[in-house]
């Protein structure tokens, strides 16, 4: 590929450096806007965000879903919004933001849901699923006691097609099931 | 520190925002305003290329301590009222967002584009088939009135 001449390049340049500070201007402009509550038109403090998206302060939004109760819906868009299902939005260090406003019970924690562990087959903890796999398809009674005294897990694992433990299995559902018929017609004809 | 009213501080907002950058055809009187920041009058003129080019209106907020919470009551003042099918000959306005439907991200700038914006869509110039009865009958404040909507297309 043939590099551009510095004389084209620099026509190129020119232009664009003098429209790239009119945008910063813009942008910074518009950035302003952005954090702004769409309530009270002010930066938003002790900010939160609805599922849909719409910033707001806690407490003016707190006082729009007191008043109306039983139509609580987001001010920007009107879609369904309740306190539950707004997400605060902490930025760095505004752990101890101090807000005045007292009266407006605390803003909704952040929700936080723990990462589901990995499947690992390592194979030597106890109560893993390795573990299971290797002792479920020995022969009966052994198979039997190692699920049954079992601690490390509320449920072992369904046994393998064909070993007598599947067959048990199979017995047993088919008990429970009708056990249930059973029930369920006492229920209807007594 | 009057400035300190949440309500007082989103007028003073709204009013800098629409000196700042007025959308078409709406005017204000800034210094009236600033006397009593809970009664504003605006002035709209009518849309180009609508039944209502040419002519111009007065619209009247009045804001509650509460607003934006609450709605504030618009009506159209003045001599002139438009004849509108939504219109009452008293300056009443049957508009949902004005009750019902308000909201708190909804301004001054908001109310007066859907007004005029509901005057742009009007086919015939005529007040309300209910006008006479309605005007002798109705309480002052337009938001006691128990508004029923049920006609979108104007």
């Amino acid at each position: 590929m043939a590099s551009p001449s510095p004389s084209t390049s620099h026509d190129i340049n020119e232009p664009r450096d003098g429209g790239d500070t009119q945008n910063t201007k813009d942008e910074e402009k518009k950035d302003e806007n952005l954090l702004e509550c769409n309530i009270c038109l002010d930066t938003a403090k002790d900010a939160v965000v609805s599922l849909c998206g719409h910033l707001f302060c806690w407490p003016c939004l707190h006082q729009w879903l007191e008043t109306r109760p039983n139509r609580q819906v987001c001010p920007v868009c009107k879609a369904a919004i309740s306190k539950e299902k707004v997400v605060p939005l902490y930025g760095r260090g505004s752990t101890k933001q101090e807000d005045p406003r007292d009266k407006v019970p605390p803003r909704p924690a952040g929700q936080r849901t723990e990462p589901e562990p990995g499947n690992n087959f390592s194979g030597f903890g106890f109560g893993d699923s390795g573990f299971h796999m290797s002792f479920g398809i020995g022969a009966f009674p052994f198979g039997f006691f190692t699920s049954t005294f079992n601690f490390g897990e509320p449920r072992p694992n369904v046994a393998t097609h064909g070993t007598p433990m599947y067959m048990e299995e199979q017995f047993l559902s088919k008990v429970f099931l009708w056990l249930a018929m059973i029930f369920i017609a006492w229920l209807l004809f007594a | 520190m009057t400035e300190r009213s949440p309500s007082k501080r989103r007028l003073h907002r709204e009013l800098l925002s629409l000196i700042k950058e007025p959308p078409p055809g709406v005017s204000l009187d800034a210094e009236q305003i600033e006397q009593n920041l809970f009664l504003w009058t605006i002035h709209l003129e009518g849309a180009e290329r609508t039944l209502y080019e040419g002519e111009s209106f007065q619209l009247q907020f009045k804001f509650s301590d509460n607003y934006p919470f609450d709605s504030p009551e618009v009506i159209f003042t003045g001599e002139h009222i438009p004849i509108h099918p939504h219109v009452y000959s008293n300056g009443h306005i049957c508009l949902s967002i004005l009750t019902d439907d308000w909201s708190p991200a909804l301004s001054v700038q908001s109310v007066c584009l859907s007004i005029v914006s509901m005057l742009s869509s009007c086919k015939e110039k005529q007040r309300p088939p209910d006008n006479a009865f309605y005007v002798k009958t109705c309480n002052k404040n337009p938001k006691k009135t128990k508004w029923w909507y049920h006609d979108d297309s104007v």
